[in-house]
């Protein structure tokens, strides 16, 4: 099987993203005040906002890894908690990190066909840890993010920039019909950011998968991404196309004063 | 009157110095401890540390005693694995997500391990060469009950222990908690756990050594034979060999090591 053959056997329905008066609080804290919109298939959208205003817990939200205070998730037409964890979820969404949450001492093609482990029966994925299964299909991933001479070098002992395109690639093994990124790159330098960054944003393009990321950068965020939402102390400040947010708006965004404690 | 926890510890500490001291006393120093005729054989196996029995058919002993002892240690160590690895697992408890079900299960299983380790491997070859008499058997399974207890102890809480968020990834990506162990959890902590099994190794040829006073055979039982002959130069040579089997363990495992760690 191919990569091809993977991303054209699902269709998505024309909204990927839904969510209706989601909000999320821990304990006295409200990170999430209550939020609705909905995302486009195929749309590329950048959180951005000052550390502590809610970017991360809205992505834990959107992945099912955190249950909402109030609200629902709708993932392609599914409410999220009626999905059992687990591969039906895995099939809808996938994330990826800002620390890359690689496998340090197991090969990166190892590290990538992990994304099958879903996919797998319990004795292929046994089996897979002797000989690696679906192999020519986790090359061509790694080929995908230009790390293909990488594969057997074990996860640990690569650059950052290199961990995080060995991430992307297991990403596109798992297959999920949204993808999630909290500060992909926020760990790189500058450099290393802005070709990370290209590399997500093309590939979700060309494969038509809705990409949801919370940037640091508000540059790259700016010039790769269609959409940009602003969240301040967990409220929705704007939610506009990329060309419409203006520089004060930004500004307003990242002001100190008003801020949040964050503890 | 309520104990505060800072209290509590002053006294916990206060109980256990008092204990030590105690102990202190309660050792009779004066007669058993020092023997002083003893100091003479003493100083006689200590100045033939430079004077090693060399000869052939001493050598030969040796190589054949070494032999035994590394054959009973492998052998315990690999039935210490054969427990140790799925007890560990068990005990760990990494596989459960209902939380009762897996205290029950950990709770059960450290149980176990903690029968098997607390008593000696001496204790247990007694046992054995009691039950099957002065064999090979006795000897290994003398070795590998307690090492496989212990094994399962410190295998649980290596794989308790590892970083939690490549586990997380994996989780999302769809993984079973059986996939997570295989691909995750036991990668990450394989390095830590072999290192501690080959270190365990070297405690078993050394075990070995020991149980072969027991008449069980191997480089102990040789060391006893010399003693008895006053035959300290031989005492030595074996001691060497022993010394030597140790130490290629060691170089063994850092090899191993620097292999699989990242
Ligand atoms: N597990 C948690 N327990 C308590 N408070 C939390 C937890 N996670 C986040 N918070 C708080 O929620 C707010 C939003 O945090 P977060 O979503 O991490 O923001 P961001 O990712 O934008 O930096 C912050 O005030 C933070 O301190
Ligand atoms: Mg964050």
């Amino acid at each position: 099987m191919s990569l091809a053959s993977l991303e054209s056997s699902r269709t998505e329905a024309a909204q990927a993203v839904s969510l209706s008066g989601l909000s999320k609080a821990y304990g006295p804290i409200e990170a999430l005040a209550p939020l609705s919109l909905t995302v486009a298939a195929g749309e590329t959208v950048a959180i951005l906002g000052p550390s502590g205003s809610g970017k991360t817990t809205l992505l834990l939200l959107l992945s099912g890894q955190l249950g909402p205070s109030s609200g629902a998730v709708t993932l392609v037409g599914r409410e999220i908690a009626q999905l059992s964890p687990g591969k039906e979820l895995a099939q809808l969404v996938g994330m990826i990190h800002q620390q890359f949450d690689l496998v340090p001492n197991i090969s990166a093609l190892h590290n990538v066909l992990a994304g099958r482990l879903g996919e797998w029966g319990l004795f292929k994925s046994l089996v897979s840890l002797v000989w690696p299964q679906d192999r020519p299909m986790g090359m061509e991933a790694l080929a995908r993010v230009g790390v293909a001479d990488r594969a057997e070098l074990r996860a640990g002992r690569l650059s950052g920039g290199e961990q995080q395109r060995v991430a992307i690639a297991r990403l596109l093994l798992q297959d999920p019909a949204i993808v999630l990124a909290d500060e992909p790159v926020a760990s790189l330098d500058q450099a290393r950011a802005g070709e990370v960054i290209r590399l997500l944003v093309r590939i979700a393009r060309d494969s038509g998968k809705t990409l949801i990321s919370s940037m640091h950068s508000v540059e790259l965020a700016r010039a790769h991404f269609d959409r940009l939402i602003g969240l301040r102390n967990g409220i929705v400040q704007f939610d506009l196309p990329s060309s419409q947010v203006a520089d004060d708006m930004l500004l307003a965004l990242y002001d100190i004063k008003g801020l949040r404690r964050e503890d | 009157m309520k104990i505060r926890p800072l209290e509590g510890r002053r006294l916990l500490t206060i109980i256990l110095v008092a204990a030590f001291a105690w102990s202190l006393f309660n050792v009779d120093w004066g007669s058993g401890l020092v023997n002083t005729g003893g100091l003479r054989a003493a100083g006689h196996i200590a100045s033939s540390i430079l004077r090693p029995d060399l000869s052939l058919d001493v050598l030969d002993k040796a190589i054949r005693a070494s032999w035994t002892t590394v054959a009973y240690a492998v052998a315990g160590l690999t039935l210490a694995l054969a427990i140790g690895f799925p007890l560990g697992v068990l005990g760990s408890g990494v596989l459960f997500r209902s939380s009762w079900l897996r205290r029950f299960n950990v709770a059960g299983t450290r149980l176990v391990l903690a029968f098997f380790r607390s008593i000696h491997e001496l204790v247990w070859a007694w046992l054995f060469v009691v039950a099957f008499g002065l064999s090979p058997l006795a000897a290994v399974l003398a070795l590998g009950i307690p090492y496989g207890g212990i094994l399962g102890r410190i295998y649980s809480e290596l794989l308790q222990d590892v970083p939690e968020a490549p586990l997380r990834a994996l989780r999302s990506a769809g993984a079973s908690e059986w996939r997570v162990f295989w691909f995750g959890r036991l990668p990450m902590a394989l390095p830590d756990m072999l290192s501690y099994t080959f270190y365990r190794l070297e405690c078993g040829i050394r075990s070995a050594a020991i149980l072969s006073f027991v008449g069980l055979g191997g480089l102990g039982f040789q060391i006893r034979i010399s003693l008895d002959d006053l035959a300290y130069g031989r005492v030595w040579t074996f001691l060497f060999f022993l010394i030597a089997l140790v130490s290629l363990v060691d170089v063994w495992s850092s090899m191993v090591r620097r292999r699989i760690t990242a």
